[in-house]
């Protein structure tokens, strides 16, 4: 029975697990992971405690579920620049349909979702039927989609959500908080996905050559939609369940998010190019942009150097990508 | 009297493919020099090695006598030759002026002095034609206009000897008469010209000497003011077909897989005709610009026409996209391999399988165990030449990555398969293999259009022939009758 990894032009049958390790996009990433927490594990006696772990997870969730969209996005050769804000504007209105509308708790969360994915299919409208750039097109929907969470909020927050929200972002299930939960279920939802079912095969076969994909039956369109539908519902999600955690919609959620989710990508082995890249690989860039963070602070080093740390690790992810490839 | 330039001896080999070996040619000052030869034949090689672009494998330049080596395009302007290639390559968001003098613009110290820059383009572009404004963006002209300001360059690079790959391609008649008028002058003026052309009555016209190319040899030279048109075709054509096919027995067909009514594409095509039977190949013969493989993408649904139907074994049918298509069992083989056939990121296994996917395991699960085994039964009934399905279908070579895409279909299912240029850059061995395969799947009910424009090859493996010209249907031939002179003759009228 062949393994799915094995058909995607990664490993051959053939080579040794050595040579598929090292070809596999996520192996840098897996490996600067595992070399960081060693290093803070022996430099910091904080790092690998009960009440630390979780913190590292739950602030890696956050970024990492926009993360999967935007790998998707990179995956067929596009970009998502209005990620953070629809995070941001998504959880000002999921906010708003709990305090002023008074939809149910647990209802406002899978509408929220469906809210990102009508502004991921305003990008995709844009991009898959019009065929305008994406790095243009989500440049400037970011802005809008900014600018209407400042009209709404005037700048200021809403809140309280109450108790019953806020469960989501702060109470534990099976004893991980439930935004990890959802970073985790969601990844390997999508990691099956893209490796076992036609949608996800088409994906990479769109980011591998547009041309050659519309000529095999493919209706490219579709898949750009579908893609960047999806880029805006997790970004949703991950807006939403920080408010809850918050238990308030700061106008400032999503800031920031969007170079993190790119970068959380890009050192997982995804190219900006499209074609290539895994989930897998993107959950250790998550996971490892957050480690970073947790540890500069463990470690006391100035929160000014962490950017430095950041820029550098990502240059190195790249070179490593460039060994890989060779 | 040394002749002002020469290519003595010159060959030159692609990997195992030759495409020239040892053709000399020579000109004189005040000469216009016409090659000509059947597509592929190898005369937009010699003239990339005339010009500097390639490097020859073999033989020398030699200017008044001299030997002389190009290592680049550079080089070649160095000596005062400039070409005038085939393919438009312009900048279209630049002006026409701007594009005369690329990267030989009038000033000093990286400071472009745009006044002197303008006035020398607009000087040399009025030489071709005064009616172009030398301020416009190219991308505004006519097809036409830039294939003359392209022209232009060349000249500007204040050349002795021009090449003219195809000059007229594009060109109406008052264009072309603006040419032959800057030739004349030029010629007059002790300039030298190589001349390339389809178009055989106006090299008759032109040329003071005709050199004729076949599969990379030069086979002999015509005297313009002696020879005819036939005698041309003749000695262009004139070469054993090398295939080992024998010509396929011709049948009667009667049941219809498709027909075609009155298929237009603006500028494209007009009025395409035709019906092609079952079990039947179905060649598509014509010269470049003839409309084939516009016709071939239109009938797959890349494009959709403007006008005329479509019916598939009597029932009327309407293709809007590709997946329309393979739907009804149309295949299409791109041309371009590399940009549109295959995934270079996914292996082969996957390139094979991809429009199957929706017959192994299901919606949620792709059974991959089956489809591997699948894959690998094709790999050997078609004798593909693979390591494993896993490696990436770039470790293939071109003979063996087409294979793969036919596979691929095969492996879908269809009822009619368009080729366009399967067996371009493929070597003799895999060409013959593919075009076996191609037979032995007629011979159970497979209708193919095979689509070339190599016509010893759409001779070797039709049953009937459809000569286009200028995307018009110019007529059919039965193979069995046809011959390379009487499709040449259709093509060229």
């Amino acid at each position: 029975m062949a393994d799915p990894m094995t058909l995607a032009a990664r490993p051959a049958l053939r080579a040794s697990p050595f040579t598929r390790f090292r070809r596999w996009e996520a192996s840098g990433a897996l490996l600067a992971l595992l070399a960081l927490c060693a290093l803070l594990a022996v430099a910091s006696p904080y790092f690998f405690t009960a009440a630390n772990l979780p913190i590292v997870l739950r602030n890696a969730s956050f970024v990492g579920l926009v993360a999967l969209g935007q790998t998707l996005v990179l995956l067929i050769g596009g970009i998502d620049l209005s990620v953070g804000a629809a995070a941001g504007l998504s959880a000002i209105v999921g906010a708003l349909m709990l305090t002023k509308f008074g939809i149910h708790p647990y209802a406002v969360i899978p509408l929220t979702m469906g809210f990102g994915l009508l502004l991921g299919f305003a990008n995709a409208l844009f991009v898959a039927k019009l065929r305008l750039n994406p790095f243009i097109v989500t440049l400037a929907s970011g802005e809008i989609f900014a600018g209407l969470n400042l009209v709404i909020t005037q700048g200021y927050p809403v809140r309280p959500l109450g108790p019953q929200f806020k469960v989501f972002g702060q109470s534990d299930l099976f004893g991980l908080p439930f935004p990890v939960i959802a970073f985790f279920a969601s990844a390997a939802i999508l990691w099956w996905v893209l490796t076992r079912t036609r949608f996800g095969r088409n994906i990479y076969a769109v980011g591998g050559n547009r041309d050659a994909a519309a000529l095999v039956g493919i209706r490219v369109w579709r898949v750009e939609f579908i893609v960047f539908g999806l880029a805006g519902m997790f970004a949703a999600l991950a807006g939403i369940l920080y408010a809850s955690r918050m238990d308030a919609a700061q106008p400032s959620v999503g800031e920031g998010w969007m170079l993190s989710a790119i970068t959380a990508a890009i050192i997982g082995g995804t190219s900006l190019r499209g074609g290539e890249g895994t989930i897998v690989g993107t959950v250790f860039g998550a996971l490892l942009l957050t480690v970073l963070q947790n540890g500069t602070v463990l470690l006391n080093v100035s929160g000014y150097w962490q950017r430095v740390i950041i820029g550098a690790v990502v240059l190195v992810a790249v070179l490593v990508d460039l060994v890989r490839r060779r | 009297m040394t002749p002002v330039f020469e290519a003595r001896n010159i060959s030159k080999s692609f990997g195992p493919v030759r495409a020239l070996s040892g053709v000399t040619v020579t000109i004189g000052a005040g000469e216009v020099h016409a090659i000509i030869g059947e597509n592929g034949a190898g005369k937009s090689t010699l003239m990339n090695i005339l010009c500097g672009k390639l490097k020859p494998t073999g033989g020398e330049l030699l200017r008044h006598g001299q030997p002389v080596v190009f290592h680049s395009p550079v080089d070649s302007q160095a000596a005062r030759i400039g070409i005038a290639p085939q393919e438009i390559s312009l900048v279209p968001k630049l002006s026409v002026a701007e594009n005369i003098v690329l990267g030989a613009h009038s000033g000093r110290g990286g400071l472009v002095a745009w006044r002197a820059t303008r006035d020398r383009a607009t000087r040399f572009l009025h030489e071709i034609d005064d009616t172009i404004d030398p301020a416009a963006k190219v991308e505004a002209l006519s097809k036409a206009q830039q294939q003359l300001v392209q022209i232009a360059r060349a000249v500007a690079t204040e050349a002795e000897i021009l090449i003219f790959d195809e000059p007229t391609a594009t060109l109406t008649n008052r264009e072309t008469d603006k040419l032959y008028r800057f030739i004349r002058r030029f010629r007059a003026g002790g300039g030298s010209i190589f001349y390339i052309s389809h178009r055989l009555d106006e090299i008759l016209d032109l040329s003071d000497r005709i050199s004729v190319l076949q599969d990379g040899r030069s086979i002999g030279q015509l005297d313009p003011a002696a020879t005819s048109k036939g005698e041309m075709i003749n000695m262009m054509a004139g070469r054993e077909v090398k295939g080992t096919h024998a010509p396929r027995p011709f049948v009667e067909r009667s049941e219809i897989a498709l027909q075609v009514r009155g298929l237009t594409r603006h500028g494209e095509f007009q009025d395409i005709d035709f019906a092609l039977h079952k079990g039947e190949i179905l060649g598509i013969a014509g010269l470049v610009g003839a409309g084939r493989t516009e016709l071939g993408k239109c009938l797959f649904g890349v494009t959709v026409a403007d006008a005329g139907t479509l019916e598939v074994f009597g029932q009327q049918v309407r293709i809007d996209h590709p997946a329309d298509a393979i739907a009804r069992g149309f295949v299409y083989l791109p041309e371009e391999r590399k940009a549109e056939g295959i995934f270079p990121l996914l292996s082969i296994d996957e390139n094979m399988s991809l429009p199957s996917y929706g017959r192994f395991g299901s919606a949620l699960n792709i059974g991959f165990g089956d489809m591997v085994r699948e894959v690998a039964d094709y790999v050997k009934r078609i004798r593909i030449k693979i390591g494993v399905g896993a490696d990436p279908i770039t470790s293939l070579s071109g003979g063996n990555q087409q294979k793969v895409i036919l596979a691929r279909w095969l492996m879908r299912g269809m009822k009619v398969l368009i080729l366009d240029e399967p067996t371009r850059g493929i070597d003799v061995n895999a060409k013959l293999e593919i075009q076996t395969v191609l037979r032995g799947l007629c011979d159970e009910g497979l209708s193919i259009i095979y689509i070339s424009s190599e016509l010893g090859e759409v001779l070797e493996v039709s049953d009937r022939i459809l000569v286009m010209h200028e995307g018009r249907i110019k007529g059919v031939q039965r193979a069995d009758q046809a011959t390379q002179e009487s499709l040449l003759q259709q093509a060229m009228s």
